[in-house]
């Protein structure tokens, strides 16, 4: 066996850890690379609108049929389906962020992107800090703070000592839990899509260069890496939705009203 | 957020994560005062007691908004 | 090879959740495509019966990480 084989193949394999995600400023600046595809993604997302609806016909171009596909899709299928029917107001915050955030999934399985930026947990944070947000002040807006609490923590038709019980419950859940799994999810989800992807491919290199009876099997390791990506293209488009369908959902329960 | 009527044409994908918060919230907030209660007190009970009792309040909170035929 | 045995543990027990939720989904599944009209009627059994499985896969979760 030559030399560089001997020698990669007294390599131990590093598994990729969450070092791994914590990627460099570029030329030493403060840039990092997904900043940078944040960035791009927002400049995406506002030309492929514009772009659709700028010359807006009655039988749609290509671009403008694309552009009303994934508006009507969140408008219909999440803003009237899920709110009702004073969605109006609430459409063009849940297409930016459906749109935002499958774009920003999509740069995970993109080639030169190829890094989720949902994966690095501040993304996550400040979408469900706007969306909780949202979802507070219109509940308080419609029927006072007092009036919201009332309505929110104690359900009607209990027995008294149960809402001892049950009112700390529905407090932390409005306060702490929504916002929490939102972004939990959506950041460990992309997170060990990641990871998943990493693994496979660094582990099938790695399996490739350490030759002898190794490298027969990286084939399989690429072949799993290929098939996981089909999977984590899924869970990304599947990630969004379920991001904007829940934002859509707590904003129909803080509309609900009570009588 | 009030009542919405349960059951009949209310099918989302969403309630499910839902319920799941609920559940989270439930022994979370119960188990954290278990856990402070095991604090003061210095025994190793109260946690598993306040767990349990979030729970269950938890899944009796969640028949009430959604089981409710 | 690092951890704890708390993580072996947790992973154990998300078998059983697990097929739980998958039963009573796929009891719910099968009875809809039965009688459609019955969906407004198994639907509230369905969502007890998946928060009940689901607590017992979420104290397993919690308590991975406080024992």
């Amino acid at each position: 066996m030559s030399a560089l084989v001997l020698a990669a193949s007294g390599d131990v394999f590093n598994p990729p850890t969450s070092r791994d995600f914590e990627l460099p400023g570029i030329g030493g600046t403060f840039l990092t690379k997904p900043m940078l595809l944040v960035i791009l993604s927002a400049i995406l997302i506002a030309v492929f609108f514009f772009l659709a609806a700028r010359r807006m016909a009655l039988v749609p171009g290509k671009l403008q049929f694309a552009g009303e596909g994934v508006y009507s899709f969140v408008r219909n299928g999440v803003g009237r389906d899920v709110i009702g029917p004073e969605f109006r107001p609430y459409v063009p915050y849940l297409v930016t962020l459906f749109a935002f955030i499958l774009v920003n999934n999509l740069f995970g399985i993109i080639p030169i992107a190829q890094f989720p930026t949902m994966s690095r947990f501040g993304f996550p944070v400040v979408l469900a800090v706007i969306s909780w947000l949202i979802f507070n002040y219109i509940g308080v807006r419609r029927r006072g703070l007092v009036g919201y609490l009332k309505e929110t923590l104690f359900p009607p038709g209990l027995p008294l000592p149960v809402y001892v019980l049950v009112a700390p419950i529905e407090l932390a859940t409005i306060l702490i839990t929504r916002p929490l799994t939102l972004a939990l999810r959506l950041f460990a989800n992309m997170f060990a899509g990641h990871l998943l992807l990493l693994v496979f491919i660094l582990g099938g290199e790695h399996l490739l260069v350490s030759g002898g009876l190794l490298t027969v099997t990286s084939p399989f390791a690429f072949l799993l890496a290929i098939v996981l990506t089909f999977f984590e293209a899924l869970i990304e488009v599947l990630q969004a939705y379920i991001f904007t369908l829940l934002t859509a959902l707590y904003i129909a329960g803080a509309l609900a009203a009570e009588h | 957020m009030s009542q919405q009527p349960s059951g009949s044409g209310r099918s989302n994908p969403g309630d499910a994560w839902t319920v799941t918060g609920y559940l989270l919230s439930g022994l979370l907030v119960w188990g954290g005062v278990g856990l402070l209660v095991d604090r003061w007190l210095h025994t190793r009970l109260f946690v598993l007691v306040g767990l349990l009792v979030g729970s269950a309040a938890a899944i009796y909170l969640i028949y009430v908004r959604y089981g409710r035929p | 090879m690092k951890g704890t045995l708390n993580l072996v543990g947790y992973g154990l027990s998300a078998v059983g959740p697990g097929i739980g939720i998958g039963l009573i989904f796929a009891a719910y599944i099968n009875g809809v495509a039965r009688q459609p009209e019955s969906r407004g009627v198994l639907q509230p059994i369905a969502f007890l019966g998946f928060a009940l499985a689901e607590a017992l896969a979420l104290f397993g979760l919690v308590l991975a990480f406080v024992l």
